[in-house]
C-alpha cells in the first residue's frame, strides 16, 4: 500500500534540451550513448525514463510538473506551494544553475545524481541539494521513498514555521490590542497584585507602566475608584467562579472632572488571575443625557406649542398627537393614538379629506382652510398644514398634520369687521351731519321768517277784512276810501310786495331743503339696510350707487365722480359687505385725491375723479374704481391688504378697511387687485363670480363673518 | 354771486360767506331788518374780490368750502381788513382749535344750525364793538 499523502506539489526541474523531444526515451538514448556505457545508460534509461512514474508512485494526491527553462519567471509558476523540488538534470552547469535559484525558496531539492562519481554528488549537495539519488537498479523504490521522506519532513517543518508565525502574529495582535483599546485593562494575580497593566490604565492610575506589576492593586489603585467599582467584591466573586456582570462606575479623577466607568471581570486561568477591563463611558453618557435631553424637549415643544400634531399611519390611524390636538379635538389626554382620522376629519362635497390626500398622493398642503369634527360634534374652522412622512428612500410612512384652532380668528375678524364697520358709519356720519346741517339751517331760518310774515301778513288781513265790511255794509265812500288806504299803508309798511315774492321763495326753498334731506337719509337707509344671514341676489350697480351717493356727501367738494355702468347679472352675495368694499374703494379713493390736491396745491375742479367701471366678464362681474390721486408707493403695494396696515396718521384709520375688503371679495369666490403709481392715481380692480353660492361655497367660514 | 342791500352806506357792512346759497338766502331773509349793508359770497374768490373793493365791518364765513378753508380765507380777510368781526360757521364735525382761531385773529364760532336770534344777537354784538371802537 502506497502511503496515502495530503495533496503534494512535486516539481522537476529538467534540462533544456530534454524539452525539445517529445518522449523521454529519444532523451535517454542521447544521454546513453554520450555516455558511452551501455549497461548505465539502460539502467539510466530506465530510472531517467520513469522520474516522473516513480513520483507518481506516491499517490494520486500527487500533482508533478515539469519545468525546463531556468530563466522563466519561477514565481509565476507558483513555487510557495511547491513540497519538492527534484532536479534531474544532464550536467553539472545545469543543474548548479537550477541549485542556484531554488535552494533559497524553502522546499528541499532532491537531486538525481547521474554518476557514480562522488565529486558530482559532493557538488550537487554544495550547491544547495538536500538528499540525492543514485541511478540504480533500486531508482523506482528509492526516489519514491526518499521524496516521500523529504516532503514528510518539510511538510513538519512548514507546518512548525506557520505556527510559530501564528503565535508571533497573536503576540503582535494582542500586544495592539491591549495597548491600542479605548480600554483600561489588568491583570490581577490570584493574591491581588497586578501582573500587568496596559498604559490606559498605568495613565489612569497615574503609575508609570513598569512600576505597578508586583505591587499589590489595592494600593496602586485610587481609593475611591477602587470602591466605586467594587474590585474587591468583583475579584473575589470572579474567583469563585461566578459570572459577575458588568458594573457602572463613577468617580470624580484627579482633575475633577467626574467619569463613568463600565467596569468587567473575567477569570484568566486556574491561578486566579482575574482580567479587569474599564472603559471610559463618559462621553457615551454624556451623549445619551444630551439625546435624552434633546428629546425632551423637543417633546416639550411638541407638546406645548399652540399647534395641533398629528401624526398619521398609511392605514389612515392616529399614530401620535399632541395635547394641542387632544384639546382641538376634544378628545382625553392620550386617547387620540389608534383612532381613525375620519372620526373628525371627514371627507365632504369638495372630495377626500387633506390628510387622507396627502397620504395618497403625498401631496402638501399649506393653511388651508376646513372644518373638524369634535368629539361632542361641534364644528369648528381650523387652519391645516399636511405634508408626507417619508423615509431616507422617499416612501411615504405615513402624514404629518398640523393643525390652529380658527375659532378665535374667526372671532376677531368678524370683531374687526364690525369696528371698520363702526369706523365707517363714524365717517359716514360726520359727513352726513355736514350735509344735513345746511338745509335743516336754512329750513329753519326759513320757517322763522315765514312765521314773522304771516305775523305782519295778519296786519294786512286785518286791513282787508275791515274793508270788505265797510262795502258789505254799505259805507259811504270815504269810509271806504279810509280803509282802503290804511290797507295800503299796511301794505306798504310790511312791505308787502317783498314778503309775497320771498314768501313763495321761501316755502319752495324750504321744500327743496327737506327733500335734500329725505335724499340722504334715503341714502344713508339704502346703504347701512342689515344684511340678511342669507344671501341674496342683488344689482352691484345699485350697490354701488348708493355707495357713492353717501361718500359723495363727503367729497363731492373736491372730487367727481364719472360712472361707466355696464348691464350686469344680479349677483347672489351679501350687498351690505360689498357696499361696504365699495365704501371702502371710493372712500380711499378721494382721500388720495384730497392728498394730491393739497400737495400739489391743484385747482380740485379740473384735476379731482373717481372713475368706477362696471362690466361682465369671465362668467362674472368686473368692478373698477379709478382714482387720479397720490397713488400708492411701491414699497407699500405688497402689504395693502394687510390688516392695520395704514400709511394714514394716528386716528384717520383702522388699517383695517382693504385687508376687510380683500376678505369679503375673497368670501364671494372673487379676487381684487390693485396697481397704481405715484402721483398718478390708483385702480383697484375687484372681480366677483356670478356661479358662487356664498353660502354654501367656502365651508370655512361656517360660524364665521356671515351672521354678521 | 353778490348783493347789496338798500340800507345807506353808514350801516354796518356784514359779508356772509358760504358755498352754500340757500345759507345766503335765508340769513339775509333773517337780517332783513337788521339794518345792515349785507353783502354775500358763495366762493372764497368772490369773497376776496368783494373784500378788494369793499370796506368790511363784520365777516361770517363757512368754515367748509370747496378750494379753501374758513378759516384761512378769514386770515386772508384779516391781512385787508385788521379790525373787522370776523366769525367763522361751522358743523360739530370740523375741528378747530381755539388756539388757531386765535392765532388767525378770529373772534368767535357760529354753530350751524343755528337760531336766529342767536345770530342777530351776535351780529348786533359785533356791530356794537365797531360802533363804540
Amino acid at each position: 500500500m502506497e502511503p496515502s499523502l495530503p495533496i503534494v506539489r512535486i516539481v522537476i526541474l529538467g534540462s533544456k534540451s530534454t524539452a525539445l523531444d517529445s518522449a523521454g526515451s529519444a532523451r535517454l538514448t542521447e544521454v546513453s550513448a554520450s555516455k558511452a556505457a551501455s549497461s548505465h545508460a539502460e539502467i539510466s534509461v530506465v530510472a531517467l525514463h520513469d522520474t516522473r512514474a516513480a513520483l507518481e508512485r506516491l499517490g494520486g494526491e500527487v500533482s508533478v510538473d515539469l519545468v525546463v527553462d531556468p530563466q522563466s519567471d519561477l514565481s509565476a509558476l507558483g513555487f510557495d506551494s511547491v513540497d519538492l523540488f527534484v532536479l534531474d538534470c544532464i550536467d553539472r552547469e545545469e543543474a548548479s544553475l537550477w541549485l542556484e535559484l531554488v535552494r533559497d525558496i524553502g522546499p528541499p531539492v532532491l537531486a538525481i545524481q547521474r554518476d557514480d562519481d562522488d565529486d558530482s554528488a559532493l557538488q550537487l549537495f554544495r550547491c544547495g541539494a538536500d538528499q540525492c539519488v543514485r541511478l540504480g537498479s533500486d531508482y523506482m523504490h528509492v526516489v519514491p521513498a526518499t521524496a516521500l521522506e523529504m516532503i514528510h519532513r518539510w511538510q513538519q517543518k512548514r507546518e512548525r514555521g506557520q505556527v510559530e508565525r501564528h503565535i508571533e502574529w497573536l503576540e503582535g495582535f494582542n500586544d495592539a490590542i491591549v495597548n491600542q483599546i479605548p480600554a483600561a485593562l489588568a491583570v490581577i494575580d490570584g493574591e491581588g497584585k497586578v501582573a500587568t497593566l496596559n498604559p490606559l490604565f498605568s495613565q489612569l492610575l497615574g503609575v508609570a507602566a513598569g512600576e505597578a506589576p508586583g505591587r499589590l492593586f489595592s494600593a496602586v489603585c485610587d481609593a475611591e475608584l477602587y470602591r466605586a467599582a467594587g474590585f474587591d467584591e468583583m475579584v473575589e466573586a470572579t474567583h469563585r467562579g461566578f459570572e459577575v456582570l458588568a458594573r457602572e462606575a463613577r468617580w470624580t479623577n484627579a482633575d475633577g472632572a467626574a467619569q463613568v466607568f463600565d467596569v468587567r471581570s473575567q477569570q484568566l486561568d486556574e491561578n486566579g488571575h482575574v482580567l479587569l477591563v474599564l472603559t471610559d463611558v463618559s462621553q457615551i453618557e454624556r451623549q445619551a443625557e444630551q439625546i435624552g435631553e434633546l428629546q425632551r424637549y423637543n417633546a416639550n415643544i411638541i407638546q406645548n406649542i399652540n399647534s395641533a400634531l398629528l401624526v398619521v399611519s398609511p392605514s389612515r390611524k392616529i399614530n401620535y398627537a399632541n395635547s394641542a390636538a387632544e384639546s382641538i379635538l376634544g378628545v382625553e389626554f392620550g386617547k387620540l393614538p389608534g383612532r381613525r382620522v375620519a372620526e373628525w376629519f371627514r371627507d365632504d362635497e369638495t372630495g377626500v379629506h387633506l390628510i387622507v390626500q396627502t397620504l395618497m398622493d403625498g401631496v402638501r398642503f399649506k393653511g388651508a382652510e376646513t372644518l373638524v369634527t369634535r368629539e361632542d360634534g361641534r364644528l369648528i374652522p381650523i387652519g391645516i398644514s399636511c405634508s408626507p412622512l417619508l423615509d431616507a428612500a422617499g416612501e411615504t410612512l405615513g402624514a404629518i398634520a398640523i393643525f390652529q384652532d380658527l375659532s378665535e380668528v374667526k372671532q376677531l375678524e368678524r370683531q374687526a369687521m364690525q369696528s371698520e364697520k363702526m369706523a365707517s358709519i363714524g365717517q359716514l356720519a360726520a359727513g352726513v351731519a355736514h350735509e344735513i346741517n345746511n338745509p335743516v339751517g336754512f329750513i329753519r331760518a326759513n320757517l322763522f321768517q315765514m312765521s314773522e310774515y304771516l305775523e305782519d301778513l295778519q296786519g294786512v288781513w286785518t286791513a282787508l277784512e275791515a274793508l270788505q265790511l265797510a262795502i258789505a255794509s254799505g259805507e259811504n265812500a270815504d269810509v271806504i276810501r279810509a280803509k282802503s288806504a290804511a290797507l295800503k299803508d299796511v301794505s306798504k309798511e310790511i312791505d308787502l310786495d317783498y314778503v309775497r315774492c320771498d314768501f313763495t321763495k321761501a316755502v319752495s326753498q324750504s321744500q327743496e331743503g327737506s327733500e335734500r334731506i329725505r335724499h340722504i337719509v334715503k341714502d344713508l337707509r339704502d346703504f347701512s339696510r342689515q344684511d340678511s344671514a342669507k344671501s341674496e341676489l342683488a344689482d352691484i350697480n345699485e350697490c354701488l350707487e348708493s355707495t357713492a351717493n353717501i361718500v359723495w356727501t363727503m367729497a363731492k367738494h373736491a372730487v367727481t365722480l364719472e360712472k361707466d355702468l355696464g348691464v350686469l347679472p344680479k349677483l347672489r352675495c351679501y350687498p351690505m359687505q360689498l357696499k361696504q368694499v365699495f365704501m371702502n374703494l371710493l372712500h380711499n379713493a378721494s382721500q388720495a385725491i384730497e392728498g394730491r390736491i393739497a400737495e400739489e396745491e391743484l385747482d380740485e375742479v379740473t384735476t379731482g375723479e373717481v372713475v368706477v367701471r362696471t362690466f361682465c366678464k369671465d362668467g362674472g362681474v368686473g368692478i373698477t374704481i379709478t382714482d387720479n390721486g397720490t397713488g400708492v408707493a411701491p414699497e407699500h403695494m405688497a402689504r395693502i391688504f394687510d390688516p392695520f396696515f395704514t400709511t394714514k396718521e394716528v386716528g384717520a384709520g383702522t388699517g383695517l378697511g382693504l385687508s376687510t375688503s380683500y376678505n369679503i371679495v375673497a368670501r364671494h369666490g372673487g379676487n381684487i387687485s390693485v396697481s397704481s403709481e405715484v402721483g398718478k392715481g390708483t385702480t383697484f380692480d375687484i372681480w366677483l363670480p356670478e356661479s358662487v353660492n356664498p353660502d354654501a361655497g367656502n365651508r370655512a367660514d361656517a360660524g364665521g363673518v356671515l351672521d354678521d | 354771486m353778490t348783493t347789496e342791500s338798500k340800507e345807506p352806506a353808514r350801516n354796518p357792512v356784514l359779508l356772509i360767506i358760504d358755498d352754500e346759497t340757500r345759507i345766503l338766502t335765508a340769513m339775509q331773509r333773517s337780517l332783513r331788518r337788521e339794518g345792515y349793508a349785507i353783502l354775500t359770497a358763495a366762493t372764497p374768490d368772490d369773497a376776496l374780490f368783494i373784500a378788494k373793493s369793499r370796506t368790511l365791518d363784520i365777516v361770517l364765513c363757512d368754515q367748509r368750502m370747496p378750494g379753501m378753508r374758513g378759516t384761512e380765507l378769514l386770515a386772508k380777510i384779516g391781512e385787508i381788513y385788521p379790525h373787522a368781526t370776523r366769525i367763522l360757521m361751522t358743523g360739530w364735525t370740523d375741528a378747530v382749535t381755539i388756539a388757531e382761531l386765535e392765532s388767525l385773529g378770529i373772534s368767535g364760532i357760529f354753530a350751524k344750525p343755528w337760531e336766529d336770534a342767536e345770530l342777530k344777537k351776535l351780529l348786533r354784538k359785533a356791530a356794537s364793538v365797531i360802533a363804540s371802537g
